[in-house]
């Protein structure tokens, strides 16, 4: 792909400031009061599991919902919480396409573009743009039906972009792939961001998609935010147990009255005369690159096994004892009394 | 461009069937994966009323989760709903929240919005009357109807819910709209006014009216028999379900009425040798 073609397609991304958005269904309370500000050009991951209101801000700020009374959504400090969708140039991707079956791939692509003020012929040559952004010009011509679900998404993206919004809103987009598709269109995705610098917001119950896209996370749960930062801020300084564990795997035990809280590859397999504790391991998963063990350890107060990630090459057996030492930089790695 | 429009839909909460019989809920699921599966996707949708049955919050929770692959396009596409004699404004409106040309005019349940880049204006009439199944275009609407048409000479289509025409259905014209003669002069005075869609009869009719064609629209649903004989029984009929397209070309509206069903075909007309014998 040619830089100038990302050039061209670049949009001014907005700001997005929510200001005691809340949201309630009846008597169920999805959102809380919740204030949020996602800076021009950055992509937030919405993160958390079913449920946690991370869907219902996405549509809050898409105008798909609106906020209860008292909150507001502004783009660059302008008040649209009352401003219909369609009149707030925002890009849709949704899990299930969205698309029509019965237009081609080239006819999607231009449908979002009779919004703006395109003559046939520039419309014409803003889709080719957007095809050939997202490599899929071979396929202007075919029925939506005809494609598989890694090509549909792409076409997706290319509506979705291709009326220049200042805002794409992404709603679970790969979660209907395959893992290996899933991996290619991440990546994709990733480089369409980073070159576009438009405000992106992203939701996903999956925390490496969130990882890898993120600019930064908001971790939700029960319709607040339970942290919000860097993907490295979240995965080394986790604000609570729930954000830890939805994070990747954390470790927390106690061993001679002190709490160790630590992620599975920030302990090292030592001898046990120099160990910071001793274990036996329980269960064994070749990975390839790496080893999951889970490892019994001697005078834990409970005989829940911690988990963690060894090398391959020589790497213990089942029944095996070992020993384990914490990683002395180990940021996360803590212990309280 | 293109208006689809859906009418009549008697949501029921649970997806009850309307009347023991119809499954309004399933039919409407076909209408919209219909409407989305047209070769050229409409550029807005337009619902003019009875979108529920008995226009209770739960109703309206179903309506809404029907209505998702439809209200998920409106970045692009954008739907506007109308009450009929079955809904309930406010529960409609507290349904709706981000359809907020819904309480647009504080005093009446009225709208007006533009569409296609400010192409053509909608002007959604609300002509219900609490309680009553007959519908209503008052003083003070038909006031704020010649307020809106006269300050913005923009080609206007009217959607409402009641037809102010009578059909010969003697059991839909004693549900009719009242006020029709002055609704008709103002129409009639407005020659920006392009076309006037409505529901209600559940039957695709149209008449000349203030000197536009006003038409109702097939039921997503159940039809409404044709018998015009007098005093002819209210009953319903399960004939293919449908909605219109209304195509403006920005002179004139045509409509296209749509049969939803599954049928055979298409066949081709012609072969390598012309028509085929």
């Amino acid at each position: 792909m040619s830089t100038a073609l990302t050039q061209k397609t670049a949009a001014a991304g907005a700001q997005i400031t929510l200001t005691r958005c809340a949201k309630s269904f009846r008597t169920h309370k999805a959102l809380q009061p919740l204030d949020l500000q996602i800076n021009a050009g950055e992509t937030l991951a919405l993160l958390g599991p079913s449920g946690c209101g991370k869907t219902t801000t996405l549509r809050i700020i898409a105008g798909l919902e609106t906020p209860d009374d008292g909150g507001t959504v502004m783009y660059d400090g302008v008040d649209v919480t009352n401003v219909p969708i369609e009149r707030r140039n925002v890009g849709m991707v949704f899990q299930s396409y969205a698309l029509f079956p019965n237009m081609n791939v080239l006819e999607n692509v231009k449908y979002g573009l009779r919004v703006r003020d395109y003559s046939a012929s520039n419309a014409n040559s803003r889709a080719s743009e957007m095809l050939a952004m997202m490599r899929i010009e071979d396929l202007a011509q075919r029925r939506i039906n005809e494609l598989s679900g890694g090509q549909r998404q792409r076409v997706a993206l290319a509506r979705a972009l291709a009326p220049q919004p200042r805002v794409l809103l992404l709603d679970e987009p790969l979660a209907a792939l395959d893992a290996r598709l899933r991996d290619v269109l991440r990546v994709e995705i990733d480089r369409l961001l980073r070159s576009l610098g438009i405000t992106a917001i992203y939701v996903t119950h999956d925390q490496s998609e969130a990882m890898a896209l993120g600019d930064r996370i908001a971790v939700m749960n029960n319709g607040v935010i339970a942290q919000i930062g860097t993907p490295e801020e979240i995965y080394f300084h986790p604000a609570d147990a729930f954000v830890g564990d939805f994070v990747g795997t954390m470790n927390s035990i106690e061993h001679n009255g002190k709490r160790f809280t630590f992620r599975p590859e920030d302990i090292d397999l030592v001898d046990p005369t120099s160990a910071t504790f001793t274990g036996t391991v329980t269960q064994r998963l070749f990975l390839g690159d790496h080893v999951q063990l889970a490892v019994s350890i001697d005078g834990a107060s409970s005989d829940a096994p911690v988990t963690i990630r060894v090398r391959a090459r020589n790497s213990p057996s089942l029944n095996d004892k070992i020993g384990l030492k914490l990683q002395p930089l180990t940021r996360l790695a803590r212990d309280t009394h | 461009m293109l208006i689809a429009q859906l009418s009549d839909l008697h949501i029921k909460a649970g997806r009850r069937k309307a009347y023991g019989v119809v499954d309004t809920a399933a039919h409407l699921e076909t209408a919209i994966a219909h409407l989305l599966s047209q070769p050229v996707p409409p550029d807005a949708v337009v619902l003019t009323g009875d979108l529920v049955d008995h226009g209770s919050r739960e109703d309206y929770g179903l309506l809404r989760q029907l209505l998702k692959p439809l209200l998920d396009q409106s970045s692009t596409l954008p739907c506007y709903l109308l009450a009929g004699n079955h809904d309930e404004t406010n529960e409609l409106r507290e349904a709706f929240p981000e359809h907020g040309y819904l309480r647009s005019t504080t005093a009446l349940p009225h709208y007006a919005v533009t569409l296609g880049g400010g192409a053509l204006r909608l002007i959604g009439l609300n002509t219900t009357i609490p309680g009553q199944s007959a519908g209503q275009l008052n003083a003070e609407s038909l006031t704020w109807l010649n307020e809106q048409l006269s300050s913005d000479p923009t080609p206007a289509i009217i959607a409402m819910h009641h037809p102010p025409f009578a059909t010969g259905i003697s059991h839909m014209d004693e549900i009719g709209l009242a006020n029709r003669e002055a609704f008709e002069a103002l129409t009639l005075s407005h020659s920006h006014v392009k076309r006037i869609i409505c529901g209600h009869l559940h039957r695709a009719i149209e008449t000349l009216f203030g000197g536009v064609i006003a038409s109702s629209c097939p039921s997503t649903a159940h039809q409404v028999v044709l018998d015009l004989r007098a005093g002819a029984p209210d009953q319903f009929i399960m004939e293919p379900p449908g909605y219109q397209l209304h195509r403006w070309d920005g002179v004139r509206f045509l409509t296209h009425t749509v049969v939803v069903g599954k049928f055979n075909g298409p066949y081709r007309f012609r072969n390598t040798r012309g028509l085929i014998d």
